[in-house]
């Protein structure tokens, strides 16, 4: 406990000098901009500075990256506020209350709560990233094989159960995504997999080309497909972050921070689901609910402290376990793997510093979107005046590059373009990318714990159900399978129903007529 | 089956969506299969004397009967939503919309495939592709607007996509030493 908050100590005191200082401002600046720009999502962002950051010490590059992910969707509640278009995918929560605020000439409003929200609720994520990762790293150290295998499987099944509204479409594409994260050279043996004799694709699908493709190129495509350029509301009153209303909000703040934190920690989830949840439990919550997407200061600060804890929920996983939370945490932990930090349960022994480390850096850059938020407000909204038709060409080549650089193989930018114009195809279908993205991390994993596991057991397959972990993981991946299952599904709904029943009896709670079913 | 919460209001919408989820589906259960066959068809490696449960095609056939499996629930979803029902193959395509996207993906292709990385210097395919996807993107706003392609705008594409691959080029390779194109 003691030597911990020691770490924590040096950590800290290891960020404060001036370069560090400018990174973490510079990271959360471009991650504002990038945020305010529809279209663009963190995932683009992190992938494209891990590119420009690659020759950078790895304390420095993991700072800006994780500097700009918290500035990424900071930034996009301003969208969400003058444009009623959410900057990023987890700022669509705030678009309903945000612009109804906008449209009474109370932007700047908006935008300080948005601030203050955004600042509280990276504050509590930051406080749950420094208490749970090294004990959740802990527990994960007596993971084996079968373990790792269900861990892998769950996060894909989750993934695309939660992420959009068609589950089997989110797990056809987590299956897509371990299949491609299969080709190229296994392993084991060294073979290579569906490489049809192609010597470039021996190395693989590389992830970062693969996000660029996914979230950035696919990006451009949709963006440049809709031809309707929006109007942006002018900001007339002031934008300082309201702190009142967070003294006022507090149970909000504190119940949205835990479930930010909470949704965070499902792999694979990403950072809507913690706002739109917390919408929701603060709409089911609140003595105010007919004001809910009409302007209420309860909804959008529930949105914006809810996306904003999700992010240090989702590095918590994706450090302690190598399982990330989200499609940028992905992103994230691709970048340590670069710099020579592999995340999973053996980082808190190779490196016992790093997550103390990780913690200042998420610290700086919770200070880094307050300054932004108190100072740089009106400025920073220049950039959603530049044309899309002007914006995107110039994206696209930061596309290239960002492909191309981690590498320097010209074959990355050919992975990168077919894997856009496949993923704009099939978001048009319905079809999500976040399990793919999963899919793809989680694939190798997924190869290397059924072999092992297999060899350890001599072809047994139950221990990958006897174990106790392993029972858990796979009784809840089973359980989030057969949810399909309409029989299935009705018989749990009258088991819970019931349940409820006698919870609430129990407590003295006399359900109305009509509230049973 | 649960409903998409997307779905069309009209009933006959409902039904073309239904019949394309029945094309996605054929689609995915023909990729199952083919990945399941060529996980079969995978050298086994007998020859190295490995341990039959770490053969290569395992994983990989795995997930080509998963793919079948979740393919075979799409289109038995879509034949209960009346994917055979509908009178029409599919969505109406709107013409201009398609032309739009063919022309943004061929100008990106081009760019990734044909001038980068083939001895044209990278700050001047970049200034290239900026310029021309400029005045190409923008040409149905001026015809909207009556507006002619006059000198004054092509300098101005010029000088935006000479500007966007001076200070790309200028940043990621001279400032932060990375290697481009």
């Amino acid at each position: 406990m003691l030597s911990g908050l020691a770490d924590l100590g040096h950590a800290y005191l290891g960020f404060l000098n001036v370069t560090s200082i400018l990174y973490g401002l510079g990271g959360a600046l471009l991650g504002i901009i990038v945020g305010c720009l529809p279209g663009l999502s963190a995932t683009l962002c992190i992938a494209l500075l891990t590119t420009l950051t690659i020759k950078l010490p790895a304390n420095d590059a993991i700072l800006i990256l994780i500097c700009s992910y918290v500035g990424t969707l900071y930034g996009g509640s301003r969208t969400a506020i003058l444009l009623n278009i959410p900057g990023t995918a987890a700022n669509a929560a705030s678009c309903a209350d945000g612009y109804a605020l906008a449209q009474r000439g109370e932007a700047g409003r908006a935008i300080g709560i948005a601030t203050s929200g955004a600042f509280m609720g990276t504050l509590f994520g930051v406080l749950c990233l420094a208490a749970f990762t090294p004990t959740l790293a802990e527990v994960a150290l007596s993971f084996g094989a079968y373990e790792f295998f269900w861990l892998a499987l769950f996060g894909v099944t989750m993934s695309g159960t939660i992420v959009g509204n068609d589950p089997l479409k989110g797990w056809l594409m987590g299956t897509l995504g371990l299949f491609v994260a299969q080709i190229g050279q296994e392993g084991l043996y060294a073979y290579n997999r569906f490489t049809f004799d192609w010597d470039q694709l021996s190395g693989g699908i590389s992830l970062i080309p693969a996000l660029v493709g996914a979230f950035g190129f696919a990006e451009v495509l949709t963006t440049l497909a809709d031809p309707v350029e929006k109007k942006l509301i002018e900001l007339k009153d002031s934008v300082l972050p309201r702190f009142r209303e967070v003294v006022q909000y507090w149970p909000t703040v504190l119940r949205s921070g835990v479930i930010g934190v909470l949704t965070g920690l499902m792999p694979g989830v990403g950072e809507d689901s913690g706002a739109w949840m917390s919408y929701a439990a603060a709409k089911a919550a609140s003595k105010e609910k007919e004001l809910f997407g009409k302007g209420s200061i309860d909804g959008l600060m529930a949105a914006e402290t809810g996306d904003m804890a999700s992010i240090p929920g989702h590095i918590i996983p994706a450090l302690a376990l190598g399982i990330p939370g989200s499609a940028p945490s992905a992103v994230l932990m691709a970048a340590m793997i670069i710099h020579g930090i592999q995340p999973g349960p053996m980082m808190m022994i190779a490196h016992p510093h790093f997550v103390y480390e990780v913690v200042a850096m998420t610290s700086l850059a919770t200070l880094s979107i307050l300054i932004f938020g108190l100072f740089f407000v009106k400025p920073l909204l220049l950039v959603l005046r530049i044309k899309r038709t002007v914006l995107m060409p110039i994206i696209f080549l930061l596309c290239t590059v960002g492909a191309f650089a981690s590498a320097s193989r010209l074959f990355d930018i050919y992975c990168m373009l077919a894997i856009g114009i496949g993923a704009f195809f099939l978001r048009r279908r319905g079809y999500q990318m976040a399990p793919f993205v999963l899919g793809l991390v989680l694939g190798p994993l997924l190869d290397k714990s059924l072999r092992r596991g297999l060899v350890l057991s001599d072809g047994d397959i139950a221990p990958f159900f006897t174990r106790p972990i392993s029972m858990a993981f796979a009784a809840v991946t089973i359980f989030t399978l057969l949810l399909y299952v309409p029989q299935f599904k009705a018989a749990v709904r009258r088991v819970t129903g019931g349940f409820g029943k006698i919870v609430r009896s129990a407590f003295g709670r006399h359900p109305r007529s009509g509230d049973a079913t | 089956m649960e409903h998409d919460a997307t779905a069309p209001v009209s009933d006959e919408e409902r039904k073309v969506l239904a019949r394309s989820e029945l094309h996605q589906a054929i689609g995915w259960i023909a990729l199952g299969l083919a990945v399941f066959v060529g996980s079969w068809r995978m050298d086994r490696l007998e020859s190295q004397n490995i341990n039959p449960y770490t053969v290569p095609g395992l994983l990989p056939g795995l997930l080509g009967i998963a793919m079948m499996l979740l393919g075979s629930l799409l289109g038995l979803r879509s034949w209960r939503r009346g994917a055979l029902a509908s009178r029409t193959h599919g969505f109406a395509f709107d013409g201009a919309a398609v032309r739009r996207v063919a022309l943004i993906i061929g100008l990106c292709v081009t760019f990734g495939v044909v001038l980068v990385g083939h001895g044209l210097p990278f700050w001047l395919a970049a200034a290239l592709f900026v310029s021309v996807a400029i005045v190409v993107l923008q040409r149905p706003q001026r015809i909207a607007a009556g507006e002619t392609l006059g000198l004054r705008r092509l300098a101005i594409a010029a000088i935006i996509g000479l500007g966007a691959g001076g200070i790309i080029t200028l940043v990621f390779q001279q400032v932060f030493l990375v290697r481009l194109p």
